[in-house]
C-alpha cells in the first residue's frame, strides 16, 4: 500500500472509471493515440498511473460551465404586461392588491396561494378532554388557550412561547408547552378511529413524538458545550488524544501478548487468556467481542479438533428458530399466522393457555358497549354492512370489521354527546330567558327572606361569601333544576351589591383564590 | 412424548366452505319418491374452499380428511335417522324435502389434533335468492327454470398452537389457494346483496377477488364513518363553545 493509483483516486472521488476499455461510450482521448499504451521500463505502476497518459483530469467533470445567458425574449416578440387586480385567498377581508402579470396569462388564482398552508391543529370535545386529556398540571382552560395560540402562531414554537401569557397559570417553559401540545395530539390520534393503515398512523404518531426530558437534557448539553472556556476545550482535546494513545498502546500490547502466548503455549490455551481481559479504555462493545470470540473459537477448534465446550449463545437461537421459521410465502401458502415469536418454545402446554380450535366467523366482533349495539347496527346497515356475517371472514376482513365497528361506536357515542350538549344548550337558553324576566322583576323587588336581607346588609364580606357558595352549588349541578334557587339568590345579591360600588373586585378574587 | 409438544406462537387455518345446493324436482322425479310432497333435492356439504377446475360443485378441490375425522349433519327431526355421520369424504348429505330449516353441522377433528369438535348451523336454502331478505317463493315451474340454488358460506378453521405432529400433517397438505380472479359466478351472500346479479348462471366459485371486494366494502364504510365522525366532532365542539358562551352569560 505505497501509493494511490489513478483508479483509486477516481474511486475515492466516485468518478466514472477512465480509460477506453472501461468506458466504451466515451471516445478515447486523443492523447492516448499519441502516447504509447505501454508503460516504460523502470517506472513503477503507481507512479506511471499518476504521470502517464491516463492521468485523470479531475477538472473534466467539475469544469465550470458558463452560465446560460438568460433569454430576454431575444427581441423576437414583445410581451405585454399589465397591472392587474388579484385576490389573495389567504385574506378573509376584501383586500384588493395589484400585481404585474403577462397580458396573455389567463386570470388564474393567485399563484402563491398554494404556499399558504394551514397546519392541521387538533380540536377536542369536552368528553374527549374528560376521558383522555386530564392532566394535573394543566387546566382545560389553559389547554384551550395553548391550542388557540398554537393555531394562531401556526406551530412556531418560539413565537408561541414568547407570546404565551395565561393569567393565573404557572410559568411554562417551551418544553412544557410542546410536551402538553404533542401529548394531547398523540392521545387524540390514538383514541380516534384512523382512516388509513397502521403504518401511516404510527408514522403520524412518530411525528408527534416529543420527549421532554431528552429535549431538556439536549439543551442543557448544548448550553454547557457552548459555554466551555478555552482552557476546558484544550483539556478535552488533550484527554481525547491521551485516550487515542492509550488505545493504540493497548492494541499493540495485546497483539504482542497474543503472539507470545501463541508461540509459548499453543493456540487453545492462549486464546482464552487473550480475550478475557480484552478491555480497552473506551470499551469494546459486548456483542462485537462475543462475535469475535465465537468466530475465533470456531476456527481454532476446527483447526485443532478440540471438543467445543458449548455453542455460543447467538448460534443457539438461530438453530431453534431455523427449524420453525419458513419464508413468509410459505406461511401464506399454509395459512399460518405467527402470533408471537417471543413465547418460549419449551413451556409446558397447559390447558388453560390453549385457545381451542374455532371457526373464524365465530370470532366476528360484536359492538363493544352493549348499549350502543342497536344504534351501531343501524348505522352500519345504512352503509350496507351486515356486521354479523361476512362473505369472506378471513383474518384481515375480521380485523377490518372490528375497526369499522369501533369507528361506528365512536360515531354513535359522539352523536349522543352532541345530543347531550344540545340539551344543555336548550336548558341554558331557557334559564337565561327565565332569569332575564326574573331579574327584571327582582331588581325592584324587596328581598324575600330575612337571611338575604341580612347578607346584603352586612356588607361586602358576607356578600362575597354567599356568592361563593352559590357558585359552588352551581358548579356542582349545572343542569339540574335544583340549583335554580341558588342562582336566583346570587343574581339578586349581585344586582343589589352592584349598587354598592365599594365592593372591590380584587378582594373577591383573592378570597376565591384562598378557598 | 416429543410429538405431543405444541408449537407455540402459531395459528394455522384451513379455509372451508359449507352450505347447500338445491334443485327443484320435476314431476316425474317426484313420482318416483316415497314421499311425493318433496319438491327439492338438496345436498349439504363441508368442503375445502377452492373449487377443483372443471368441477360442477362448489369448493372441494382438496380432500379435508387429513384433519377432519367426521362431519355430522343433524337434519330436521322429521327425517329418518336425522343424525347423519360422515366418516370419510365427501362430507355431504343428499336428501329431498319441501322446506327450509337449520342444519346443525359438527366437525370432529382427527385425534392427533387434540382438538374438540366444533359445531355451527347452516340454513338450508331451497328457494332462489332475492334482493329483499323476505322469502319470496316463486312458483316451482319458475324456480325450475332458474336452475339450482346455491347457498355457501366461506369460513376458516383456526388451530392455535398446534401439536408439532399435527402441524407437520397440516404442512404436508397446503390448501389450494383461491383463484385470484373471477372465472365463474360469485357465490351469493346475504351480507352482500349487490352480488345477486353476478351470482347467476352456473356453479359459483369462491375467489380471492371476493375477499378483496369485501375488504374494500368494509374500508369504504369505515372511511364514510370516519368522515361522518369528523363532521360530528366539529359540530360537537361548536356546540360546546356555544354552551360555554351561554354559561358565561348566565354567570354575569
Amino acid at each position: 500500500m505505497s501509493g494511490a493509483s489513478a483508479a483509486d483516486v477516481r474511486s475515492i472521488l466516485s468518478l466514472p472509471p477512465s480509460g477506453p476499455q472501461s468506458n466504451p461510450s466515451h471516445p478515447p482521448p486523443p492523447l492516448k493515440k499519441a502516447g504509447s499504451g505501454r508503460k516504460p521500463e523502470g517506472i513503477s505502476r503507481e507512479l506511471y498511473a499518476l504521470i502517464g497518459p491516463t492521468v485523470p483530469s479531475l477538472l473534466q467533470s467539475s469544469k465550470p460551465r458558463l452560465k446560460q445567458k438568460p433569454n430576454l425574449g431575444g427581441g423576437s416578440r414583445r410581451v405585454k404586461w399589465e397591472h392587474r387586480n388579484f385576490k389573495n385567498p389567504a385574506r378573509k377581508d376584501s383586500l384588493q392588491l395589484q400585481h404585474w402579470a403577462k397580458a396573455d396569462d389567463p386570470e388564474d388564482d393567485y399563484v402563491f396561494a398554494k404556499y399558504n398552508v394551514e397546519s392541521n391543529i387538533y380540536t377536542y370535545s369536552q368528553d374527549e378532554y374528560n376521558r383522555l386529556l386530564e392532566d394535573s398540571e394543566w387546566t382545560k382552560e389553559e389547554t384551550d388557550y395553548l391550542f388557540n395560540i398554537v393555531r394562531e402562531y401556526d406551530l412556531r414554537w418560539f413565537v408561541i412561547h414568547d407570546r404565551y401569557e395565561f393569567s393565573g397559570g404557572p410559568e411554562r417553559s417551551l418544553e412544557d408547552l410542546k410536551d402538553r401540545y404533542y401529548s394531547v395530539c398523540r392521545k387524540l390520534v390514538r383514541s380516534r378511529p384512523w382512516p388509513g393503515d397502521e403504518a401511516s398512523k404510527s408514522q403520524l404518531l412518530n411525528s408527534l413524538q416529543f420527549d421532554k426530558e431528552r429535549e431538556v437534557t439536549r439543551k442543557k448539553y448544548l448550553t454547557s458545550l457552548a459555554s466551555r472556556t478555552p482552557a476546558q476545550i484544550a483539556e478535552e482535546e488533550a484527554l481525547f488524544i491521551e485516550i487515542k494513545r492509550l488505545e493504540q498502546t493497548e492494541r499493540r500490547f495485546k497483539k504482542d501478548r497474543e503472539e507470545l502466548l501463541r508461540t509459548l503455549a499453543g493456540v487453545e490455551s492462549g486464546l482464552e487468556g487473550v480475550f478475557v481481559d480484552d478491555d480497552g479504555p473506551m470499551g469494546v462493545s459486548e456483542s462485537k467481542k462475543k462475535k469475535k470470540h465465537g468466530g475465533d473459537w470456531e476456527s481454532a477448534s476446527a483447526a485443532s479438533n478440540v471438543i467445543s465446550l458449548g455453542t455460543p449463545v447467538p448460534k443457539k437461537g438461530q438453530q431453534s428458530t431455523k427449524a420453525s421459521v419458513p419464508s413468509p410465502e410459505e406461511d401464506i401458502l399454509h395459512c399460518i399466522h405467527r402470533t408471537s415469536a417471543l413465547v418460549p418454545n419449551n413451556l409446558p402446554a397447559t390447558k388453560n393457555a390453549h385457545t381451542p380450535v374455532y371457526l373464524r366467523s365465530a370470532k366476528i366482533p360484536v359492538p363493544k358497549p352493549a348499549g350502543l349495539a342497536p344504534k351501531v347496527t343501524a348505522a352500519l346497515a345504512e352503509l350496507g354492512i351486515n356486521h354479523q356475517r361476512l362473505v369472506m371472514p378471513t383474518k384481515e376482513n375480521c380485523e377490518k370489521l372490528e375497526s369499522l365497528l369501533d369507528a361506528a361506536a365512536a360515531l354513535v357515542d359522539l352523536k349522543r354527546a352532541v345530543d347531550r350538549v344540545e340539551q344543555e344548550i336548550k336548558t341554558s337558553r331557557e334559564r337565561m330567558d327565565k332569569s332575564k324576566s326574573t331579574s327584571a322583576s327582582v331588581a325592584g323587588d324587596a328581598p324575600e327572606t330575612p337571611m338575604d336581607l341580612d347578607q346584603d346588609e352586612t356588607g361586602t364580606e358576607r356578600d362575597a361569601e354567599g356568592e361563593k357558595e352559590d357558585e359552588s352549588v352551581r358548579a356542582q349541578s349545572v343542569v339540574s333544576t335544583r340549583s335554580t334557587r341558588g342562582r336566583k339568590s346570587s343574581r339578586r345579591s349581585m344586582s343589589i351589591s352592584s349598587v354598592d360600588t365599594s365592593t372591590p373586585v380584587a378582594t373577591r378574587a383573592t378570597k376565591r383564590m384562598k378557598k | 412424548m416429543a410429538e405431543r409438544v405444541r408449537q407455540r406462537g402459531i395459528s394455522i387455518c384451513r379455509p372451508i366452505v359449507y352450505g347447500n345446493t338445491a334443485t327443484v324436482l320435476t314431476q316425474e322425479e317426484r313420482n318416483t319418491l316415497s314421499s311425493p310432497d318433496h319438491t327439492h333435492r338438496w345436498t349439504v356439504a363441508v368442503r375445502s374452499a377452492a373449487s377443483a377446475p372443471d368441477s360442477d360443485i362448489v369448493g372441494g378441490a382438496d380432500d379435508l380428511s387429513y384433519f377432519i375425522k367426521r362431519v355430522t349433519f343433524k337434519l330436521h327431526e322429521t327425517y329418518p335417522n336425522p343424525t347423519r355421520n360422515m366418516d370419510k369424504p365427501p362430507f355431504e348429505v343428499t336428501e329431498t324435502g319441501w322446506g327450509e330449516f337449520d342444519i346443525h353441522i359438527r366437525i370432529t377433528f382427527v385425534p392427533e389434533s387434540g382438538e374438540k369438535a366444533i359445531s355451527f348451523y347452516h340454513h338450508l336454502k331451497l328457494h332462489p335468492w332475492t334482493v329483499t331478505t323476505e322469502p319470496e317463493i316463486p312458483p316451482l315451474e319458475e324456480a325450475l327454470k332458474m336452475g339450482p340454488v346455491h347457498s355457501w358460506q366461506y369460513d376458516e378453521i383456526v388451530f392455535n398452537d398446534p401439536f408439532q405432529s399435527f402441524l407437520q400433517t397440516l404442512l404436508a397438505h397446503p390448501p389450494t389457494p383461491l383463484p385470484k380472479t373471477k372465472r365463474k359466478p360469485v357465490p351469493f351472500h346475504a351480507a352482500n346483496p349487490g352480488s345477486l346479479e353476478a351470482s347467476k348462471g352456473g356453479v359459483p366459485e369462491f375467489t380471492a377477488a371476493m375477499e378483496k371486494e369485501e375488504a374494500e366494502r368494509l374500508e369504504n364504510a369505515k372511511q364514510a364513518v370516519i368522515a361522518e365522525t369528523d363532521k360530528w366532532r366539529n359540530i360537537l365542539i361548536e356546540k360546546e363553545k356555544e354552551l360555554e358562551k351561554l354559561k358565561r352569560q348566565l354567570e354575569l
